[in-house]
């Protein structure tokens, strides 16, 4: 079973994410906050990195940083899941190492289930 | 003014019986022009902290438009998310008049996010002197980029998108590359919008009398003559768009025209009913 670390600071869109993931057949491991996105990305065994960008204590950007600078960590795809559409954004993050950057309300989570699994393929 | 100015104090000197007029009225030059000086001064330090005022305004105004728009976009995707769970029976069959319920919320939910997002991009692009970032871009590489963007979309729409190879590879324009790939997006957006499946839709590029022209030419169901003098007016939208997609603020366009405007450009289209329309966007060419 692939295990995914979802970093979602709102609640209400992290139990849907789960949901669905969950039902696809992945292991889940979440995070709200920047701290415990950092206390988590080292976990072992992690296939996949969904990130969202606003998060209450600091931006995505510093945790895709981050895992791109960890040695141990830095080749898991992270998957930008934000609703933060501005061209600017998915430049930077894609220049950081994003390997996709999908607006939230753009897709739906069968979409974004469709992607993590051609991504893992 | 500072002409002006000497010749009154050289005649009054004179009328005044002065020995030498013009010796003291030099004086009195120099003493008009010291002021005239400190006057224009203090006006260009009050138009900057003027100037600083609004830009710190239209700054905040542009955080809130941003964070609000964040905000109900948070919203919106959740229940986006929702009701495609309830329409994909994730949590339980549904008859077919609660399914039909849900496809109407899910439609009605999605017109209100693209009534977010046209707002937000309206907002960014009507913020012209603020965030508009002119540079010189060949913008043959921003249409391909986009062009490869675009072309999981239609392949899963079963719709062709063709890129027509251009006459040479050097199309440049001073343009904010976010702002024109909004255009080029829109036009695109909205050709996939109107076509049915199985249809075509052609991106070109070229240059005349020096502008860059890009066009977007597509099959679909076409502008009716009624309608062509409002198609680039703020929330139209023609009967005919509304009755094959009902998700659209009529933002778009006009949004559209706004940022080439913007660019110093025009946008106009060419159609035959049921047969389709090309949208055509002018960029002077950048020496």
């Amino acid at each position: 079973m692939k295990k995914i670390l979802i970093i979602e600071d709102d609640s209400f869109l992290q139990d849907l994410e789960v949901e669905k993931l969950e039902k696809n057949g992945f292991e889940l491991i979440t995070a709200s906050t920047g701290k415990e996105a950092l206390e988590k990305i080292n976990e072992p065994d992690i296939s996949l990195f969904v990130l969202d960008l606003t998060l209450p204590d600091t931006d995505g950007f510093e945790i895709l940083k981050k895992i791109k600078g960890t040695e141990t960590i830095k080749k898991i795809p992270v998957i930008v899941f934000s609703n933060m559409s501005e061209e600017k954004y998915k430049k930077e993050a894609m220049e950081l190492g994003a390997i996709e950057f999908m607006i939230k309300s753009n897709f739906t989570l069968d979409e974004l289930v469709d992607k993590i699994k051609t991504i893992l393929k | 003014m500072e002409t002006c100015q000497s010749g009154l104090t050289y005649l009054f000197a004179k009328e005044a019986g002065a020995s030498n007029p013009l010796a003291s009225s030099n004086l009195a030059v120099s003493a008009n022009v010291y002021l005239c000086y400190n006057i224009c001064m203090d006006e260009i330090e009050k138009l900057k902290k003027e100037i600083s005022q609004l830009k710190i305004i239209n700054d905040n105004k542009s955080d809130i438009i941003s964070i609000t728009a964040h905000q109900l976009r948070t919203s919106l995707s959740a229940m986006k998310w929702i009701f495609k769970m309830f329409m994909e029976e994730d949590v339980g069959k549904l008859t077919s008049e609660q399914n039909e319920l849900m496809q109407k919320a899910y439609v009605s939910n999605e017109r209100m996010l693209a009534l977010v997002n046209d707002l937000l991009t309206l907002s960014h692009s009507e913020d012209a002197s603020v965030t508009y970032n002119f540079k010189k871009l060949n913008i043959l590489h921003i249409i391909e980029q986009i062009m490869f963007e675009f072309f999981g979309e239609t392949n899963k729409k079963g719709i062709e998108l063709i890129f027509l190879p251009p006459e040479g590879s050097s199309f440049p324009a001073n343009c904010d590359e976010e702002m024109l790939r909004v255009v080029v997006q829109n036009l695109i957006e909205n050709a996939i919008k109107y076509s049915d499946k199985g249809g075509k839709i052609f991106v070109s590029l070229r240059q005349k009398d020096g502008n860059n022209i890009i066009a977007v030419h597509d099959l679909g169901i076409g502008i009716d003559d009624s309608d062509k003098d409002s198609i680039f007016k703020k929330f139209f939208r023609a009967k005919n768009a509304q009755e094959k997609d009902a998700v659209g603020s009529g933002l778009g366009l006009f949004t559209t025209k706004s940022i080439v405007e913007k660019h110093g450009g025009k946008i106009w289209f060419e159609n035959a009913l049921g047969g389709g329309t090309t949208f055509l966007v002018s960029l002077p060419i950048a020496k």
